[in-house]
């Protein structure tokens, strides 16, 4: 495969929709939104040319329901959109959850709450991980921390959602969504039609029954039923696509966690703090959130002196990371909002807070 | 009437400083809507262009109460407000003299797409308030996406002309129609190229009681792709060749307050503005100009019998 990627100098928003079609996707409903906008746009242009279909709704209710009524009917689907969007796609991601329909969404986080502003934030986690709508379903969410992992994440996205037939949320931010960088895209292809033999459409009585997708169930049991059935399928999926990558120190005394574009900001503070400040530090980062990475982060902190967390919102993602703790080590956050983003100075300089107070520095 | 030397003095409710682009027809409508009352106006605002590009934080161009609520969203703010005015009216907390204006402003995307529901809701609710749609024609604050008021063969960057389609391929929704349809008072269309026009429409709008709505076609440099000194022309070609009919509709009766004296081609509107450029280029595009001109005449020949003409 990767001999017959080219490689391309691109943004984030054309490594996603490349990524998407690259993935499959021959169905694209989107609304225009900043910072995302080049994905639709991308998607108007390039699908018609391969016989795809790209659809501007009147608006993100509509966008999301449109992905059901084409996942519904077997198709490989995805929308895109920033916070304030997927805000308004909740109700449909939500019958989407309950019907089962693979699908996939990309979020471009934007600082918030309310109309907020277009700078890069992490402050969805909540929305992504936890949210989705109401009910007992969830978002399998995956975490791209460059334009390469927008690209490949989102392609891969479409295998995991028919995988566990759950709607697939990749979730990055204005920046990786708008900066360039290189990328090797995985070529286009036909893939055949993926196999839903649950999906809608016009059937041979004879051949099999009909089908239904659906999400309301009156039976409290039945109800419950599908529940267990989703909550199955969780646990099936922590154990099979949990990922995250590692850098750093191998017998460190600070553990550091944060994803996406944090994470690039944390790799170059870990290099300072291992080679300047003598600090042995470990960078954590997960590139699915749920399933979240609870073992290696639980393993680590037996072991480190102290854990640090950076996100760019004022403590979500952190709550993941200190259940997976549980008060093994302190648990410090560093946390920035409304489109600021910490510089490599702030992380170590906690990092070295965070050594001091643990009693392994003395600079 | 108010004239053009009484409007000249008086308070501007949008003031400059704002930061739109030169030429946008947006400020233009606003202010001679706006000057077109001396009670005291309160406005409600969804996203887009005008919002954003008035009031970034701690900055405001305005000199009114002004709330500006997510896209789609506007008329939905303005009935609540509106409703709360009026209970406190009735519960004499207001100067029962003091006469307020409720005006809600929204692009074509937070108009014709998105917020059309809450419009229907709020005029059919008969909330005492004038709705604005300042429509450009497309999604311009968010880069030049395709609504539904997009003229048919527009280019913009979510219905790109090339070899597969020749820009959008839809004709434009009438939203002026839809909103007659609902029966309010009044129900107006106008441009801000013709000042007279478009003030004693909203001055009319403001002596009625009940839900009024003005649909103003605003024309955008950019993502029309013409000069900016041209806003007011083009708009005057846009009423020319018909394509956007300067008409009202009063409790019913519908009046057409600008007929050209000879209608011109669509051409002459289309020609000057870059989003149409690929429709002179092809066999294809001349087909495309001669649908549009062919949905363009029977628009008018319709509006023509609507009026009694």
């Amino acid at each position: 495969m990767s001999q017959q990627r080219r490689k391309v100098f691109i943004s984030g928003n054309e490594a996603t929709a490349e990524g998407g079609i690259a993935g499959g996707c021959r169905h694209f409903f989107g609304y225009p939104i900043t910072p995302q906008n080049k994905i639709p746009e991308y998607m108007a242009e390039e699908l018609p040319k391969i016989g795809g279909v790209y659809l501007q709704a009147e608006s993100e209710v509509a966008a999301i329901n449109m992905v059901y009524g084409a996942a519904s009917a077997g198709a490989r689907v995805m929308t895109t959109s920033s916070s304030p969007g997927i805000a308004l796609m909740q109700e449909g991601l939500s019958y989407c959850l309950g019907s089962e329909l693979p699908c996939v969404l990309v979020n471009m986080v934007r600082g918030g709450p309310g109309l907020g502003n277009i700078g890069p934030a992490q402050s969805d986690y909540w929305l992504a991980t936890r949210g989705c709508g109401h009910g007992d379903g969830r978002c399998i969410t995956l975490t791209p921390y460059s334009v390469q992992e927008l690209h490949d994440f989102t392609a891969g996205a479409f295998e995991i959602a028919d995988r566990y037939r759950n709607p697939v949320m990749v979730l990055a931010d204005a920046i990786l969504a708008s900066m360039m960088e290189p990328c090797e895209l995985i070529p286009r292809r036909d893939l055949p039609a993926p196999d839903r033999p649950w999906a809608v459409g016009p059937h041979d009585p004879d051949q099999r029954e009909r089908n239904i997708v659906n999400s309301l169930w009156v039976e409290f049991d039945v109800m419950e039923a599908v529940s267990q059935r989703l909550e199955e399928r969780y646990r099936q999926a922590a154990e099979e696509i949990t990922d995250w990558d590692e850098f750093g120190s191998d017998e460190p005394q600070v553990m550091i966690c944060a994803y996406g574009i944090s994470a690039r900001i944390c790799e170059s503070a870990v290099m300072q703090a291992n080679d300047e400040l003598g600090i042995r530090t470990r960078l954590i980062r997960p590139k699915t959130v749920f399933p979240f990475p609870t073992e290696p982060i639980r393993s680590w902190a037996e072991r480190v002196d102290a854990a640090l967390v950076v996100e760019l919102s004022m403590g979500q993602f952190v709550e993941d990371v200190r259940l997976a703790v549980e008060g093994r080590c302190p648990v410090d956050l560093l946390g920035r909002a409304g489109g600021n983003v910490p510089t490599v100075g702030d992380v170590v300089e906690k990092i070295r807070e965070a050594a001091l107070r643990a009693g392994v520095a003395r600079v | 009437m108010a004239n053009l030397k009484q409007l000249s003095h008086r308070e501007p409710k949008l003031t400059g400083g704002h930061r739109l682009c030169p030429g946008c027809g947006e400020p233009i409508a606003v202010r001679q809507v706006l000057m077109s009352t001396e009670d005291p106006v309160l406005v409600t605002n969804a996203t887009g262009c005008l919002e954003v590009s008035t009031t970034i934080f701690p900055y405001s161009a305005w000199n009114i109460p002004w709330l500006h609520i997510a896209f789609e969203n506007a008329a939905a703010a303005a009935s609540g407000v509106e409703a709360m005015y009026q209970s406190l009216k009735k519960q004499g907390k207001i100067d029962p003299d003091a006469n307020y204006r409720f005006v809600a402003f929204g692009g074509d995307g937070g108009t014709y797409d998105i917020g059309l529901q809450a419009l229907s809701g709020a005029v059919e609710r008969n909330h005492d308030f004038l709705y604005v749609c300042l429509n450009n024609e497309a999604y311009m604050n968010t880069g030049v996406q395709r609504s539904s008021a997009t003229l048919k063969g527009a280019h913009t960057t979510t219905s790109p002309a090339g070899e597969v389609i020749p820009g959008k391929t839809q004709n434009r929704k009438d939203l002026t129609e839809i909103m007659v349809a609902h029966d309010i008072p009044y129900v107006a269309q106008t441009i801000p190229g013709r000042w007279n026009d478009i003030t004693r429409k909203a001055e009319k709008a403001f002596s009625i009681e009940g839900p009024k709505f003005m649909n103003v076609l605003t024309p955008c440099p950019l993502g029309w792709g013409h000069e900016g000194g041209l806003t007011p022309e083009i708009s005057q070609l846009a009423a020319d060749t018909c394509i956007w009919p300067l008409y009202e509709v009063e409790y019913g009766e519908y009046k057409i307050n600008y007929k050209p004296k000879e209608k011109k081609p669509i051409e002459a509107f289309l020609e000057p503005q870059a989003r149409f450029r690929h429709l002179f280029r092809s066999d294809e595009g001349a087909e495309v100009r001669k649908a549009v001109q062919e949905w363009v005449d029977w628009k008018w020949e319709t509006l023509l019998k609507k009026a009694g003409e």
